[in-house]
């Protein structure tokens, strides 16, 4: 039981990691802590059906087959961000951080209700690879397919991006521009750019996790993504504000200790979980208020 | 004389013209997520409303609607059951769920009117948390679950019960309270485990390993739940390899969420009637024609039917007590006991202004396949402590 | 110096003492509006109107003063709606819907004020104790425990049945908020809120605001403020959730959670988080709106003709709407600025000249 406990810990962290790289990206770049990320996941997983208030969904984007599915949602998901940060975050880049944030929150509740009026409040059925979900035996324990892959698009998402940043231009620009803003301008670093590239990746993420949501869930919802949102947030702080691999490290270890708590504490107490879950962060941050990862540029220095 | 009898008889020709219309008002979601389930059962009721206009009325008048959003929004709900008022309503239809039709319900109940909820299944619409003028028309979410108990008990030999509740919403507690109190009650049966999820929990992975880590495989998985986490639900206990019969309350009736997974098989759900043609019932079909003419689709869910019953039964109060005045008409409502509707006989009294028991039709999903199989009617009403959650 | 002659720093004092003053007059001005010329429905706008001014002012006094942004106020809220439930609700009812109270409240029958005092205080004790811990962190991590505490309290709320009802609604509380009654507690709330501001502890803690390294070395011991104004803050969120529950009649936990959070920080931002009037004319300006706009979604008549927005084009056109302020004022609609008296006024004769 215990290899299966960790595969669903595993599957589960993987999905909050990726969310939290998400978040974690454009807090680099921006400062900016955006609460609309819950809505480009669920706007990328409405992406695949045609808008209609049917209480049946047809298949827009989702008929085409696997590999250009995933292209066009990745796609979506990507010019999503980019046309919110062009047209929303842009004129407010000087702004203080709360007033980014009111109107991240703003863009937030604009989108849930757009997706409202086209689709209608109620769920709708979509059902995307079903075959995915059928358990696969590894060792000791059944694990479904979608899982495994999960966790190893966790894996090369890290390795990619730890890639890119290391190794790429536009990755060392980015860098660059997280540790210190200005003077990255100052030495040639072409602000938009990075931050529209920021954003892209941060788009393209939300799609991944829309993706594996709706395989998971088989439905689309305006509220989707909200949940898993807060979770990436803490995740993103807990994890050191400004590292993304601390972000991916804390997502992973909320999303074990999500099923951690799920599995061993008792039935009264069970839906009490994500009481304790929190509480178990703020007592982290209790003990390590700059995150457990921070960055070095983190603490200000006098 | 000759002008004054032609004047008589001018007045006595414009009598009727000049009396009152009864004016129904509906504190219901015309935007905001509730929509989705106020507004087929606010046009059932409209659907009776005409029926009985093209009848000759109610004792003699036409019935009129009026109507204010409340935006899936307690305080909104509040602000619709005042403009009901001012409008001059005489009667309040309210939201279909208690926690958005209760301020509009409260509202109607400080002016001494009566309030019905379109589809609340929680006890406390009614008496017990509105008032003593407070009724619903729907079937109790604790009398589903006991349907569903003694249902699988009797029909698939359920001895074995494990039970999955979503704790998201007041109903999903209800329907798992009376699965709890009819299961253990009936010979050899036992619950043999429990566990709770989160509607929006993005994977239940942990809650199936521990339905996988029991010895054998239990009869019945007794799913409280409702959109869209138990279709998520049902989707994943099926990819994981769990066979078992799963039951749900009405919630999930409708074949609009069966793609989220493809062939589903062995899922059985109660409903007040059935959507999908083939009824015993002939007035159910006839409604559901006469739904689509009016809509242009049939019903999605079962959930239009309790629309139609309450103004089928409030206009028979209506009728018998000769008025629209709240208490006369609610003491009526409270005489009827078994009362014949077209979907299933109604009872209501002066403790209880629910069901608690009913008629329910059994709904089995095969191979993605909705179909009507078998009615059931308790064979005791659930008692008021277990309604109440005790 | 002459006695006849003031300094800048008297003129200033007095300037700010108006800004309570005035902000008072506005929102009896409101009031009388609403009473003489509004409907039932303008009526209970312009209540819950004043019990968003509670809130938010409320809210500024720690967030404003402190500058970190408390996701956690609705916690503070909810406590104090739900306090004050137990306290006021007929024991018939409680001992049927909330059977898991201990003794004392469930036999409890008190007046409102007292009730909406005591929320106000247990608001206030929970504040104390959380912020002890929470508010040693600073900026980021400070405000992201805060949002772990309002999703601590939310879950604990909607799953502890037995006294808090979970997640069914507890109705049938008095509803005794009337316009009146919401302008008593707003201005008490900015009467409070203009005296912390103006008190050393305010001033301290705005300091350490602006630049905490001068501030600590100055010798501002930013800890002890910061649990000051939380603490005072909580007090007046947990009275605002206290008339909020008997404005509606019914309460419930997620009427205090995500939705109410993102409404308070809203409207305190598009007013202008730096200053008191920036909270007040924040409230009225969204209040306002939201008004306009949901009328016009019922339906507007111009001559013989209706005009009606669509269903659920409300919300989006207020998003949009506060998209907009704050890219063309990103300090808010005051940018930080009071309402005050001008300088001469206060003075009397003359302009001060020192």
């Amino acid at each position: 039981m215990s290899l299966q406990l960790v595969f669903d810990a595993l599957s589960l962290g993987g999905i909050y990691a990726i969310a939290a790289l998400g978040i974690a990206l454009i807090f680099g770049v921006m400062n900016l802590v955006n609460f609309a990320h819950g809505q480009f996941i669920a706007c990328s997983v409405f992406a695949l059906i045609l808008p209609s208030a049917d209480a049946v969904a047809t298949m827009g984007l989702g008929a085409l087959p696997a590999p250009l599915l995933i292209a066009a949602i990745l796609a979506f998901g990507a010019g999503l961000a980019v046309a919110a940060e062009a047209l929303v975050f842009r004129p407010l880049r000087n702004a203080s951080p709360v007033a980014l944030m009111v109107a991240s929150f703003a863009l937030g509740i604009l989108l849930q209700n757009i997706l409202l009026v086209a689709y209608g409040g109620r769920p709708k059925a979509v059902s995307l690879w079903p075959q995915l979900g059928s358990p696969v035996q590894v060792l000791s324990a059944q694990v479904p397919l979608l899982q495994l892959l999960v966790i190893g698009a966790v894996a090369l998402i890290l390795a990619g991006l730890a890639l890119m940043l290391k190794r790429a231009r536009v990755g060392l620009e980015m860098r660059a521009a997280a540790e210190d803003f200005d003077m990255a301008r100052m030495l040639g670093v072409r602000a938009n750019g990075v931050i529209s590239g920021a954003f892209a990746l941060s788009g393209a993420l939300a799609a991944v996790v829309a993706l594996v949501l709706v395989t998971q869930t088989g439905v689309a919802d305006v509220r989707m993504g909200g949940q898993i949102m807060l979770v990436a947030f803490i995740a993103t702080v807990v994890g050191g504000m400004g590292s993304l691999a601390g972000a991916v490290a804390a997502g992973l270890a909320l999303g074990a200790a999500s099923a951690l708590l799920q599995a061993f504490l008792p039935v009264e107490a069970r839906p009490f979980r994500d009481a304790f879950l929190y509480g178990l962060v703020i007592l982290v941050l209790l003990f390590r208020p700059q995150g457990l990862f921070a960055s070095v540029g983190a603490k200000p220095r006098v | 004389m000759k002008p004054a009898i032609c004047v008589l008889a001018l007045l006595a020709l414009s009598a009727p013209a000049q009396a009152e219309d009864i004016t129904i008002g509906f504190a219901i979601a015309k935007s905001g997520w509730m929509e989705a389930y106020d507004t087929p059962a606010a046009t059932a009721a409209k659907i009776r409303i005409d029926e009985i206009n093209a009848a000759g009325g109610l004792l003699g008048r036409k019935i009129a609607v009026v109507e204010a959003d409340t935006r899936t929004d307690r305080a909104g709900a509040a602000k619709a059951g005042l403009d009901l008022l001012d409008q001059g309503a005489q009667m309040m239809i309210v939201s279909c769920d208690y926690d958005f039709g209760a301020p509009a319900a409260l509202v109607a109940e400080g002016e001494a009117m009566i309030s019905f909820f379109l589809c609340a299944e929680d006890v406390k619409a009614g008496i017990q948390g509105v008032g003593p003028l407070s009724f619903s028309s729907s079937v109790l979410a604790p009398v589903q679950g006991a349907t569903m108990a003694e249902w699988a008990h009797a029909r698939r030999e359920a001895r074995a019960a494990y039970v999955l509740e979503d704790t998201f919403i007041e109903y999903n507690k209800g329907i798992c309270t009376g699965f709890e109190w009819m299961f253990p009650q009936l010979e050899g049966a036992a619950i043999v485990g429990r566990d709770s999820f989160k509607n929006d929990d993005a994977s239940i992975a942990a809650q199936i390993t521990r339905i996988k880590s029991l010895g054998d495989e239990p009869d019945v998985i007794m799913l409280c739940s409702v959109m869209p986490g138990a279709a998520a639900a049902v989707r994943q206990i099926r990819a994981a390899g769990i066979d078992s019969l799963i039951l749900n309350g009405s919630a999930v009736d409708g074949s609009y969420w069966l793609d989220a997974t493809p062939g589903l098989s062995d899922f059985v759900l109660p409903v007040q009637g059935s959507i999908h043609g083939d009824d015993p019932r002939a007035e159910v079909e006839a409604f559901n024609r006469a739904y689509e003419a009016k809509t242009g689709a049939r019903p999605a869910s079962q959930y239009a039917y309790p629309g139609y019953v309450l103004i089928d039964l409030w206009a028979k109060a209506v009728e018998r007590a000769g008025t629209v005045e709240g208490a006369a008409v609610t003491a009526e409502l409270e005489k009827m006991s078994d009362e014949p509707t077209a979907f299933g006989p109604r009872s209501f009294s002066s403790e209880l202004h629910h069901q608690n028991t009913a008629l329910m039709q059994i709904v089995e999903i095969s191979d993605g396949k909705p179909a009507r199989i078998d009615e059931w009617r308790i064979s005791q009403p659930v008692p008021l402590d277990v309604l109440m959650g005790k | 110096m002459s006695a006849s002659r003031t300094t800048r720093h008297q003129v200033r004092r007095r300037m700010a003492a108006t800004t309570p003053l005035l902000l008072a007059l506005l929102l009896v001005a409101f009031v009388v509006a609403i009473t003489a010329f509004g409907d039932r429905a303008s009526a209970r706008m312009a209540s819950e109107t004043l019990i968003r001014v509670t809130l938010v002012a409320g809210f500024w006094i720690f967030a404003g003063n402190s500058g970190v942004i408390s996701f956690g106020h609705a916690a503070f809220a909810c406590v104090g709606a739900y306090v004050s439930a137990w306290t006021t609700l007929a024991p018939a009812m409680k001992a049927t819907l909330l059977p898991g109270l201990p003794a004392m409240l469930a036999d409890a029958r008190w007046h409102v004020l007292p009730a909406s005092l005591v929320a106000g205080l247990a608001a206030a004790a929970l504040a104390l104790v959380t912020g002890a811990a929470i508010l040693r962190l600073s900026g980021i991590a400070a405000s992201i425990a805060t949002f772990a505490f309002l999703a601590m309290v939310n879950t604990i709320w909607a799953n502890w049945t037995p006294v808090t009802g979970g997640t069914s609604s507890v109705v049938g509380l008095e509803r005794y908020v009337t316009p009146w009654v919401g302008l008593g507690w707003a201005v008490a709330t900015l009467a409070a809120a203009s005296l912390y501001a103006a008190s050393a502890s305010g001033l301290a803690l705005r300091a350490s605001r602006e630049d905490e390294v001068a501030a600590s070395a100055s010798g501002i011991d930013r800890y002890r403020h910061r649990l000051a104004a939380y603490t005072i803050s909580a007090f007046f969120c947990g009275v605002g959730g206290a008339l909020m529950g008997h404005f509606i009649g019914v309460i419930n936990p997620d009427a205090f959670y995500l939705n109410l959070t993102f409404l308070m920080l809203a409207m305190l931002v598009v007013g202008g988080i730096g200053s008191l009037s920036g909270a007040v004319v924040g409230v009225l300006a969204v209040s306002l709106a939201v008004e306009v706009l949901v009328r016009m979604e019922k339906g507007v008549s111009l001559g013989g003709l209706t005009f009606a927005l669509p269903p659920g084009s409300q919300e989006i056109l207020i998003a949009a709407a506060m998209i907009l302020v704050l890219v063309f004022r990103p300090a808010g609609l005051l940018a930080g600025r009071e309402i005050t008296l001008p300088a001469r006024w206060v003075t009397g004769r003359g302009a001060a000249n020192d």
